[in-house]
């Protein structure tokens, strides 16, 4: 209203007074926006006299960061050496023992049960390895793998009728006692 | 109903995952197959060999057909990829393996590499193979308990048998 009414006023003032009364509306609508100047509403009166504000709330800020440290876990009591052993030797804590550990029945080395003898199996791989080579000098060039089955024999042993056909590769040393001739 | 459908989590997954993907599986596992064929014992991760185990196994089975079939062919020339190894697997692994109805293959679990890995390696090899077998069949020794039992009665029925048939 007051406001239609000073409208033909010279605009400077008409500005500066829109201002004040913008300012004083929104201090009364949005008390907390201009950082707390303005007192927060308090319980309101029939009559308008001072406003009772409980002096409380102005302190009840946000704690500060040094101040929240309060609140974080902590240890009460040390704790003793008998519940730490509690804890600390409790069986799921604990290595478990293997039981799956036995000794190899042919060279009496340690094995898993379900797992080769390493002593044996690189007995093996060498011999292998041994035979392989003879076979890469009987072959001679790559990619000449045979169309026939193939027989190893060891000194002083001949071909029987059963490696008929196949091919022979021959191992210049006795046979082993653990490669059984079929 | 899939309860667990976040990227992590791979509860129940039974398929492998080798390699660098599933083109790169199959190349590996082809590699696998090819070395098997040609050398007929490899030692290799213990999860390649197991995967590769149904392959090899089911290129035999495929080579028991005969070399006519159009698909074992087919077969034969994806899976190896050295082309002396398709001879080798018509002339000699499909008449070897022609009286067994399955398992032509044989895996054996071997110490962990020894590299920084420590990997769980296998063994596996073509049964009736010319090279040196890796486990020799024991049996139990005629002290046991058993043993002694069974060789007690068939004693006893020998001795029950014999005077019957010739009777003095």
């Amino acid at each position: 209203m007051a406001v239609l009414v000073l409208m033909r006023s010279p605009l400077p003032r008409l500005r500066a007074l829109l201002q004040r009364c913008w300012g004083r509306l929104e201090r009364g609508l949005w008390p907390g926006v201009f950082g707390g100047q303005s007192p927060p509403w308090g319980p309101a009166l029939a009559v308008q006299g001072p406003a009772l504000v409980p002096q409380g709330i102005n302190d009840a800020e946000a704690p500060s960061l040094l101040e929240s440290l309060v609140w974080m876990a902590a240890p009460k009591q040390r704790r003793t050496i008998e519940v730490n052993r509690c804890r600390r030797r409790n069986p799921s804590k604990l290595i478990e023992i293997k039981r799956n550990i036995e000794v190899c029945p042919e060279c009496g080395n340690l094995k898993q049960k379900h797992v080769l003898c390493g002593y044996c199996y690189a007995k093996v791989k060498e011999e292998t390895r041994l035979i392989r080579m003879e076979i890469y000098k009987k072959e001679a060039a790559p990619f000449n793998a045979p169309t026939v089955e193939t027989v190893v024999l060891y000194e002083g042993e001949k071909p029987t009728e059963k490696d008929e056909g196949k091919r022979i590769i021959e191992r210049a040393r006795k046979r082993p006692s653990w490669f059984v001739q079929n | 109903m899939r309860l667990s459908v976040a990227a992590a989590i791979s509860h129940g997954r039974v398929y492998r995952r080798l390699g660098l993907g599933p083109r790169s599986r199959l190349d590996l596992l082809r590699n696998l197959v090819t070395a098997l064929v040609r050398h007929e014992r490899i030692e290799t991760p213990w999860a390649r060999a197991d995967e590769m185990r149904g392959y090899a196994e089911r290129l035999i089975d495929y080579a028991k057909r005969g070399d006519k079939d159009e698909r074992a062919m087919r077969m034969a020339d994806f899976w190896l990829t050295e082309k002396d190894l398709i001879h080798k697997l018509f002339k000699v692994l499909a008449p070897r393996f022609q009286p067994h109805p399955g398992s032509y293959t044989r895996l054996l679990q071997i110490p962990n590499r020894d590299g920084l890995d420590r990997a769980k390696m296998a063994v596996i090899e073509l049964k009736g193979n010319p090279l040196p077998p890796l486990v020799r069949p024991r049996r139990d020794s005629d002290k046991t308990l058993l043993n002694q039992l069974l060789k007690g009665y068939r004693q006893d029925a020998q001795r029950a048998a014999a005077p019957r048939g010739t009777p003095v």
